[in-house]
């Protein structure tokens, strides 16, 4: 068993981020911990791995035992041999340029003989079904595939307990399939698994025991996720005399020698809240920046209200659509929230012309009206999303296309998002996000677009593209994100 | 072919050309090493292909170094005048024979160094290199910091490319007109690469200690390098390199240096 005890943690010795927490994590079993952003989860599973206090530094009371015994006094390389943290991004935790020397780079830093090695690389990707990988570049793996490899590199040092830290975020409906075996798998050979989840649903079905973490009490989930309101939208009937928004004609987009985006036609009408689905590596995220004449496609042409994307300038273009990308690090590029939310004022030389309240109005609502003085690179994850969108729409631009914008957002985050979305669509303008929630999907847009290797398969009112892919071998599309 | 040489030995090769080029700067010397890196290039199957933007950049900046020496070089013998005499103006912008050659000198030492490293990249395996240099008795932190740093170089490239893209999207233009609009434009690129670039770094280095880098002073390899006859061969070539231009720079290979 692994368990802490009366555990407090403060990051600058005056906001407790836990404070007296009691925990335990048993063999053979998976536990679950949801719970809003900033309430700790990630905190907690770094003291579980022994990061805090050893590494991470911070005002730290309690203990942490492993099979009853107090490891106080272990280096954080002993721990790290009973219990393996699996952080968030998979990308930033491969540190080779090869698969089998990343899962092999545990064991050769415990200084184990190299056959011993191998067998450890072998038996360790096998568990995640990934054999196949072994001798792949890291730099080239999707998703999923890294996320995989990150679980057999901890593996390989045979912990007793693995620590997931939001396995599902970045993962489509295969992805979150595989990851599920995988853990099962893992359960049943006895490991202690705990699972830090906003995406319920994704790991709700394997779940032994589902906790809840807020304002530092852990309790029983109440088995809520009102977030995922399932009612599905009306449908949505086009004015005919409207011209389209967006639109794409014969669109092409290769990187290099590969292709990512084939032929694509479609437009967007005044009132379409879209979702854009498929498979990770299908090509949704190329889309967009196409559709926002941020890319030049190879080939075909975009529009945007009817005018070539390509021939309009950054300023115009911004004037427009608002674009939310996957991380958010890359489109902060203020000192104090204050001013993120006022560049694109400044940028599109409208700065007397700033109507008055809604900057003020969309920060309440975003739930950051009182940091804007901060630095915005240091707010958490979701804020930071928050303050993405709430920038980037601050002008009220026609079109909104967000790259899977409620990754790692708590249920105020998500209604926050959702509220902009939809109070767009009823405006006159439109919406594109990019998700891989099909509860989303329905109770939000009013068509999806579904994508497979570039192209558009299916394109339609969400309840019929979701039968439909149920039909062609998507079920897990149609099946996710639906409570059970 | 280069693919298969030890890789402590490439870095030493790389180590030797650029420091052999700083010992004896004479640009006959530098267009021989850097011909020979082409030739490295061909040979080892890696594409140097001058239609890419990047090679295109790096190529047109040695020919900016060029012009820029050439110009402000205004002894030896003065071959013509860029603005000729006319009337009683001028003549103005003499170009030299010494100016050329200094000219030549920067800009071929920049493609040498420039393209030798690129093509140390692409032909070392970093995993390799960390092994060959622990055997140096090069303690692994440190060797794992250069196996480190090119894991991350194409992420980063990639990061950029996202970043110019975010830009775009939020309506800032890339501006170099003025000062205040430059510092913009560096501040708007840097902060977003670097906020992005340190929250990597924590992820990178808990997940380090979480597999018990650093445990103890030795650690063993899966995968290791070896030395053939042909390192030893190579070895032997580097090092005549290395002496020819110490001599040359001292004056010892009268007959030599009248030629490079």
């Amino acid at each position: 068993m692994l368990e802490v005890h009366d555990v407090s943690f403060s990051y600058d010795n005056e906001n407790m981020i836990l404070d007296s927490v009691n925990f335990q994590i048993r063999r053979g079993e998976i536990t679950v911990i949801t719970g809003p952003t900033g309430s700790g989860k990630s905190t907690l599973a770094l003291v579980l791995a022994g990061f805090i206090p050893r590494v991470i530094e911070g005002t730290f009371t309690g203990s942490l035992l492993i099979d009853g015994e107090n490891v106080e006094n272990d280096l954080i390389s002993e721990i790290a041999r009973k219990v393996a943290l699996v952080q968030q991004d998979p990308e930033s935790q491969i540190c080779t340029l090869l698969v089998s020397d990343e899962v092999a780079f545990g064991p050769e830093n415990y200084s184990l003989a190299p056959s011993e090695i191998r067998k450890r690389v072998e038996v360790s990707l096998n568990a995640v079904e990934s054999s196949h990988l072994t001798n792949r570049p890291t730099y080239a793996l999707s998703g999923g595939e890294k996320q995989r490899v990150t679980i057999a590199s901890m593996l390989a040092g045979k912990p007793d307990f693995l620590l997931l830290d939001e396995p599902s975020a970045s993962l489509d409906p295969k992805g979150i399939q595989q990851l599920r075996k995988a853990l099962l798998g893992l359960k049943n050979s006895g490991y202690g698994i705990l699972c830090i989840e906003h995406r319920l649903e994704t790991i709700l079905p394997i779940a032994d025991r589902v906790l809840q973490l807020s304002q530092s009490e852990i309790s029983k989930w109440s088995g809520k996720t009102s977030s995922t309101k399932t009612t599905p939208v009306e449908h949505f009937r086009r004015p005919d005399s409207a011209e389209p928004l967006l639109m794409a004609k014969g669109v092409s987009y290769s990187y290099g020698t590969i292709s990512a985006v084939r032929d694509v036609t479609l437009s967007v009408y005044p009132g379409e809240i879209v979702a854009l689905m498929g498979d990770n590596g299908s090509g949704k995220s190329t889309l967009v920046s196409l559709l926002a004449g941020l890319l030049q496609s190879t080939e075909g042409t975009t529009y945007i209200e009817g005018v070539s994307s390509i021939e309009m300038t950054a300023q115009d273009v911004a004037a427009r659509v608002a674009v939310v990308f996957q991380n958010p690090n890359h489109q902060i590029f203020e000192r104090t929230v204050q001013r993120e939310q006022y560049l694109v004022f400044d940028v599109l030389d409208s700065l007397d012309e700033v109507p008055s309240e809604r900057p003020e109005e969309i920060l309440l609502a975003a739930g950051l009206a009182d940091l804007k003085e901060r630095n915005p690179f240091s707010l958490s994850h979701g804020q930071k999303r928050r303050l993405n969108v709430s920038s980037v729409t601050v002008h009220e631009p026609l079109v909104y296309l967000f790259d899977e914008p409620f990754i790692g957002q708590d249920e105020i985050g998500r209604n926050f998002i959702t509220q902009a979305i939809r109070k767009r669509g009823e405006s006159g303008g439109a919406a594109i996000l990019v998700t891989h929630d099909s509860a989303v999907a329905t109770s939000l847009c009013n068509r999806i677009i579904f994508m497979e290797r570039g192209s558009v398969l299916l394109d339609g009112p969400p309840k019929i593209v979701l039968d439909r892919l149920r039909e062609i071998g998507y079920g897990e599309y149609a099946d996710l994100g639906v409570m059970s | 072919m280069l693919h298969g040489l030890n890789p402590s030995l490439k870095l030493a090769g790389l180590i030797i050309i650029t420091a052999g080029i700083l010992i004896y700067p004479s640009w006959r010397f530098s267009s021989l090493l850097l011909i020979l890196t082409i030739l490295g290039f061909k040979v080892s199957n890696v594409p140097l292909d001058v239609s890419k933007r990047r090679i295109r950049f790096l190529v047109a900046f040695s020919a900016l170094l060029f012009v820029f020496q050439v110009l402000m070089t205004a002894n030896g013998t003065i071959l013509f005048f860029i603005i000729p005499k006319y009337d009683l103006m001028g003549p103005f912008l003499p170009v030299t024979d010494f100016g050329i050659g200094k000219g030549l000198e920067m800009s071929l030492r920049f493609l040498l160094v420039v393209f030798s490293s690129m093509l140390f990249v692409s032909v070392t395996d970093p995993t390799l290199l960390a092994h060959s240099l622990t055997r140096l008795r090069i303690p692994y932190r440190y060797s794992f910091a250069l196996v480190i740093a090119l894991r991350f170089l194409p992420l980063f490239d990639m990061e950029n490319k996202t970043v110019r893209i975010a830009q775009r999207s939020r309506g800032i233009s890339i501006s170099v007109r003025g000062m205040s609009r430059i510092l913009r434009s560096i501040r708007y690129t840097f902060f977003p690469l670097l906020v992005s670039a340190l929250s990597r770094v924590d992820a990178l280095s808990l997940s380090m200690d979480g597999r018990g880098f650093g445990h103890s002073r030795t650690r063993t390899y899966l995968r290791k390098s070896c030395w053939t006859a042909l390192d030893s061969a190579v070895l032997v070539l580097l090092s005549t390199l290395l002496l020819a231009s110490i001599l040359l720079t001292l004056g010892f290979l009268p007959q030599m240096s009248a030629i490079i």
